[in-house]
Order: structure tokens, then C-alpha cells, then sequence
């Protein structure tokens, strides 16, 4: 292959596979990170309430519902709830970079999860929406037998409540599961803690 | 009567291209074929953004497109304009009686002429990015919205380069999901392979659910999940998987992603680092930049936001345009007042970053344009305009010179 010496542009002459050039001034810092989990910016992810005080990083700020048991972060989990008499009600809040998946497969993941029949793109986009850091997020209610990751059997007439933001640099998902009667006690506190959710800097 | 046979020898060859191509049917024909494909592309446009649109059917030269289960083809819209446009030079620029009477005619041809002569330098010739600046910052580059390259970069201690080797955009964008493209060069003492070249993709931790139906190699406990293009191609960020092959020792395996770049722009890029014959080396996606021919220093930025909410009411910058044996020039550029110099337009397109709260620092972002052609659309209008105008008065002063000097035989008559 031919290397071809370029002045400021990124362009090549013709016919050229790798060009060379000056990097400006500006822009001759790079940050050098040592895994693909800081490179993929998870490392970057906020810690959550309970970690206040041990980190002076961006920091995800919630109200804990009435009756809900914080159960602290978890690998995927920025968040994890535990609510109900024997503590079958979860929520959690999960992070990921860029389209995280993409919203409509990340909705019809959760519909199957719960047995139901995945919506196309246009049904998605009609899905309500709920604030979530002050953005539109899509909001999401199925009612069936839940399958979780790694569960041997379903659990019969459950209800999982969803949100999913999308945004430029990542998408968050805010997502309910229990039995049916214990989630619909439980939605007003969902949206109470969904609206509290927020990121402070600083100690 | 009989109807008279086509000579197809060879000889007469250039005489029947050129009947064909100033035939007035082959202009009529072109004209539904360009309405067909404006009525596609715009019914594409509402699945997969303008970007695409433009590419799939105005750009191409042949469209295939599937009625069913069977491929259709299409002439893509840049065949037909070419086509028009050799149509109308020959047919009615050339071929056509000169008359006086025709003059109106001529120069309304000439104008749509100049429309398609447009269209085609903006499509080859016109540049549009964007500049980001905080307060204090000034610069000269501005980067591409859609147009991703590779970079790599011998890298010191303190993670500074002074140069780049880059894969263009052009060549990079051109990789398949499921291809493999080799690239060397003299001067980087290993090769370059590429395994698949993703538009829009995400890196997924093995860990989490989602990786099940990501495909693709596993490499430092993440796949690349492919993702469905956006509509709005600015938003996609690419992703490919790579492979460093050294002269000696092991090949080097890593996912690049774009959003490994930079959101903000004070933000460093984080490249994927590696080490080869004692040079550390870093690997990036990174967004295609050029230069302007001038400098852009953003001295204040101001945001306005409705009260008690923070949706911006009005945003605005002000600048100091910097160039070489110039005066500074102190410029404002507001939301519907860009600043237009040397052929570049800035425009107040956004502001950043995300999710800002009243009090913090913020920085500006303008679109950058540069058509050598903005115009025409504008000026062939005029000419068209004024032809067609001309026309419309010789037609009127020919009819009433005809009707006054045809007034005394008629009166005769009677």
C-alpha cells in the first residue's frame, strides 16, 4: 500500500489506503487508559447513594422509596431495590454505553422475558414516556409469567415495569419486577423514585 | 406508407446517440423516473433518515429495489440527471432552431441547466461539520458528522502524539460487517487488519444479558453488539474489531469504538494502546476533521433558558475571527444570523454538554458549511424565471403584431 504524506486535511491523494499527518496542537493529548471497561466508559459510570462519602466522582442521588430495602450496587447494577413481605419485588438501574443494544430489542427482551410478543419499531416508538434525568424515556408495563436471567422455571402473573432512556452517550434502564398485585402497590413508588433519580458531582 | 428503416451500421452510430439523446421522449421519460425516485426517497427518508435517502437514490446510479421477493432495477438518481443534463445541453441548447422567437426558451434551459450544474458541485464539492468551543478556546478544524476514520498514533509516555497514520473514512466506512481488509505501511512495523466494520454498534460486556445475542469474538471480557443504523447518521458510532499483526510475536486483538472519542471538547480521546519493538502505539476511531482558513476564538457564550425550566429560550456566541496578517474581527452569531466569510458559513447550531444546570460552563457548537455552489439554486431560479418571462413577452408581442397585421385582410373578408 502506498503512504502518502497529507498537510491538514485527513484526506489522501488518490488511490491511497494510509495517509500521514501532523496532529494540531490541540489535540495532541490522549487518554491513556488501562482496560476496555474505562475505554468503553464504564468505568465512568456515577456511584450510586449508598457509596456516598467513599468517592468524590459523579454521584447517582435517589430517594428510597417507602418499604423499599436498598441492597447496594452489583457488577451491571448501579442500583438494586428489594421490596415486598419476603423482598420478591425488585428494581434496579442498569448502564450502558452508546445505544446499550438499541431501544426496541432491549423492550422486546424484557416482553419476552414475561412471555408476551414483541412489538415492532413503531410500537415502541408509541410506547408512553416518563421523565428520567429530565429526558423523555420510554416507559413500559407487560403483565406475565417472568423468566429472569437464569431462571429454571417462570414465575406465574408477574409485572415488569420499564423505562429506557436513550441518550448520545449511553442508555440507562430503570426496570420493575414482582408479582402483579405487589408491582401495581408498588407503581407510584416506581415513579417516585424514577423522577428522584439524579447525578451530582463533588463529595 | 412505409416506415422508414434505422441504418444500424456503425458508421451512423454517432448519429443515432446523438437522436437518442436530444429525443424529447427520453427527456419525458427521465422526468417520471426522477418523480418516481424523489417519491422512493422520500418514503425512505421516513425509515432511514435524510442522510441515507440521499445516498441510496440521488446519489446512485442504479437503485435496485424489491417488489416482493423480485430485485427491480432502477435508474438511480445520479444516471437520470446526468442524462437530463446532456439531454437539455444538446437538445436544447444545441440541436435546437435559432430563432429570436426561441430566445425566452433558450435561456429558461440554460437556467435549469445551471440547477443540475448546482447540484452536482455541492455533492462533490461542499463540506458540512461542526466546531464545539468553550469559552476561551479558539480553532481552525472542523470535524465531520458522519465521517469516521482510523487513527493511529505513536504515543509517549504522557499519552502526546505529534503524528497520525489514518485509515480514511471513505476506505474505513467501505468495510463490510462480515469482511476482512488488510492495510501496511513502511513506515508502522506491523499490519493493519480489519475484521468487520459495524456503521453503528455498541460494546457489550459479556456479563450482561444482551452479549447472548451479540455476535462476534469475545475479546478482553466485551463483544460488539451490531446496532441498527440510525436515521440521523450523526448519531451512529461505529465500531470494528482489529487486529495488529507485528513482524515478529503474537497479533494484537481489540475492539475499536467510537465513543471512545470525544463528546465534549475538552475531553481527551482514549485510544486502545499497545507496544510494538518498544514504541507504545495508539488505535482510534475518530471523527474526519479539516481545516478552515481562519481561526475561530469563542469569547462569551451566552444561554438563555424560560424561566423555571431549562429549555434554552435563546442561545448566542460571540466570537473574534483570527487569521493571518488581518485584523481581529469581533463577530456574534446567533441562532438565524450565521457568519458567512472565505466561502465558510458558521451557524449556531447547539450548545452542550448534556443535562447542563444553570451556572455551568458550557460550550458553543457551530455548523460549519461550505458550498461553492450555495447560490445557484437561487440564481437559476432568476435565470429560469427571466427566460421563461421573456418568453411569455415575445409570444404576446409576436401575437399582437400577428393579430394587427392580419386586422385589414379580415375586415376584407367580411
Amino acid at each position: 500500500m502506498m503512504l502518502a504524506s497529507c498537510n491538514d486535511s485527513d484526506m489522501g491523494p488518490e488511490g491511497s489506503d494510509i495517509v500521514v499527518r501532523e496532529i494540531p496542537d490541540a489535540h495532541r493529548d490522549f487518554k491513556l487508559v488501562d482496560t476496555s471497561r474505562e475505554r468503553f466508559r464504564y468505568q465512568t459510570r456515577p456511584t450510586s447513594s449508598a457509596d456516598a462519602g467513599q468517592s468524590t466522582g459523579p454521584r447517582l442521588v435517589y430517594a428510597t422509596p417507602k418499604g423499599w430495602t436498598d441492597e447496594g450496587r452489583s457488577m451491571m447494577r448501579d442500583v438494586n431495590f428489594s421490596f415486598g413481605e419476603n423482598g420478591e419485588g425488585e428494581c434496579y438501574v442498569a448502564r450502558l454505553p452508546g445505544a446499550g443494544g438499541g431501544l426496541s430489542a432491549n423492550v422486546n427482551r424484557w416482553r419476552k422475558q414475561m412471555g408476551a410478543d414483541p412489538l415492532s419499531d413503531d410500537e415502541v416508538f408509541a410506547l408512553p414516556k416518563k421523565k428520567l434525568f429530565g429526558q423523555p424515556a420510554t416507559f413500559m408495563s407487560v403483565d406475565g409469567d417472568f423468566t429472569g436471567m437464569g431462571a429454571s422455571g417462570a414465575q406465574k402473573d408477574y409485572r415488569l415495569l420499564g423505562v429506557i432512556l436513550s441518550a448520545d452517550t449511553g442508555a440507562i434502564f430503570v426496570k420493575m419486577t414482582g408479582p402483579r398485585k405487589l408491582v401495581e402497590a408498588n407503581a407510584a413508588q416506581f415513579d417516585e423514585f424514577v423522577s428522584s433519580l439524579n447525578v451530582t458531582t463533588g463529595s | 406508407m412505409a416506415k422508414k428503416s434505422i441504418d444500424w451500421s456503425p458508421e451512423n452510430w454517432p448519429s443515432l446517440i446523438y437522436r437518442l439523446f436530444t429525443s424529447f421522449k427520453v427527456a419525458t421519460i427521465v422526468f417520471v423516473l426522477l418523480t418516481l425516485i424523489t417519491l422512493l426517497g422520500t418514503l425512505y427518508q421516513v425509515e432511514h433518515g435524510l442522510h441515507a435517502a440521499k445516498e441510496q437514490y440521488f446519489y446512485s446510479w442504479i437503485i435496485v429495489e424489491k417488489v416482493g421477493t423480485i430485485p427491480l432495477l432502477i435508474p438511480g438518481g445520479m444516471l437520470l440527471m446526468w442524462i437530463l443534463f446532456i439531454n437539455m445541453t444538446l437538445g436544447a441548447l444545441v440541436k435546437v432552431r435559432k430563432r429570436w422567437k426561441g430566445l425566452g426558451l433558450l435561456v429558461s434551459h440554460f437556467g435549469m441547466l445551471m440547477l443540475l450544474a448546482g447540484a452536482f458541485i455541492t455533492h462533490k464539492a461542499s463540506s458540512d461539520g461542526y466546531m464545539a468551543l468553550y469559552p476561551g478556546m479558539k480553532s481552525n478544524r472542523v470535524e465531520s458528522y458522519r465521517d469516521w476514520q482510523l487513527e493511529i498514533m505513536p504515543l509517549d509516555d504522557q499519552g502526546k502524539a505529534e503524528k497520525a497514520w489514518i485509515l480514511p473514512s471513505d476506505e474505513l466506512q467501505s468495510i463490510r460487517s462480515d469482511e476482512q481488509r488488510k492495510y501496511e505501511t513502511e513506515d508502522l512495523p506491523f499490519g493493519i487488519v480489519i475484521n468487520g466494520f459495524s456503521q453503528n454498534a455498541t460494546p457489550i460486556p459479556v456479563s450482561a444479558p444482551m452479549a447472548a445475542e451479540a455476535q462476534g469474538k469475545e475479546i478482553d471480557g466485551f463483544k460488539l453488539s451490531q446496532q441498527q443504523a440510525s436515521k440521523n447518521a450523526e448519531q451512529n458510532l461505529p465500531g470494528c474489531y482489529i487486529e495488529l499483526r507485528p513482524e515478529s510475536g503474537d497479533p494484537i486483538e481489540t475492539i475499536l469504538w467510537a465513543g471512545s472519542f470525544r463528546f465534549d471538547p475538552r475531553e481527551k480521546p482514549m485510544p486502545f494502546t499497545f507496544e510494538v519493538g518498544g514504541q507504545k502505539f495508539g488505535a482510534l476511531l475518530a471523527k474526519r476533521t479539516w481545516v478552515v482558513p481562519f481561526e475561530v476564538q469563542l469569547d462569551e457564550f451566552i444561554f438563555e433558558r424560560h424561566p423555571g425550566i431549562s429549555t434554552a429560550r435563546n442561545y448566542e456566541s460571540r466570537i473574534t475571527r483570527l487569521e493571518e496578517s488581518q485584523p481581529e474581527k469581533p463577530v456574534e452569531i446567533k441562532m438565524n444570523e450565521p457568519m458567512r466569510y472565505a466561502g465558510y458559513t458558521f451557524f449556531q447550531e447547539s450548545f452542550g454538554p448534556q443535562g447542563s444546570e444553570p451556572g455551568d460552563e458550557m460550550f458553543s457548537q457551530f455548523a460549519v458549511a461550505n458550498n461553492p455552489a450555495d447560490q445557484w439554486p437561487l440564481w437559476s431560479l432568476v435565470v429560469t424565471s427571466a427566460g421563461l418571462m421573456l418568453h411569455f413577452v415575445i409570444m404576446l408581442v409576436s401575437y399582437i403584431v400577428r393579430s394587427f397585421s392580419t386586422k385589414p385582410k379580415a375586415a376584407t373578408a367580411s
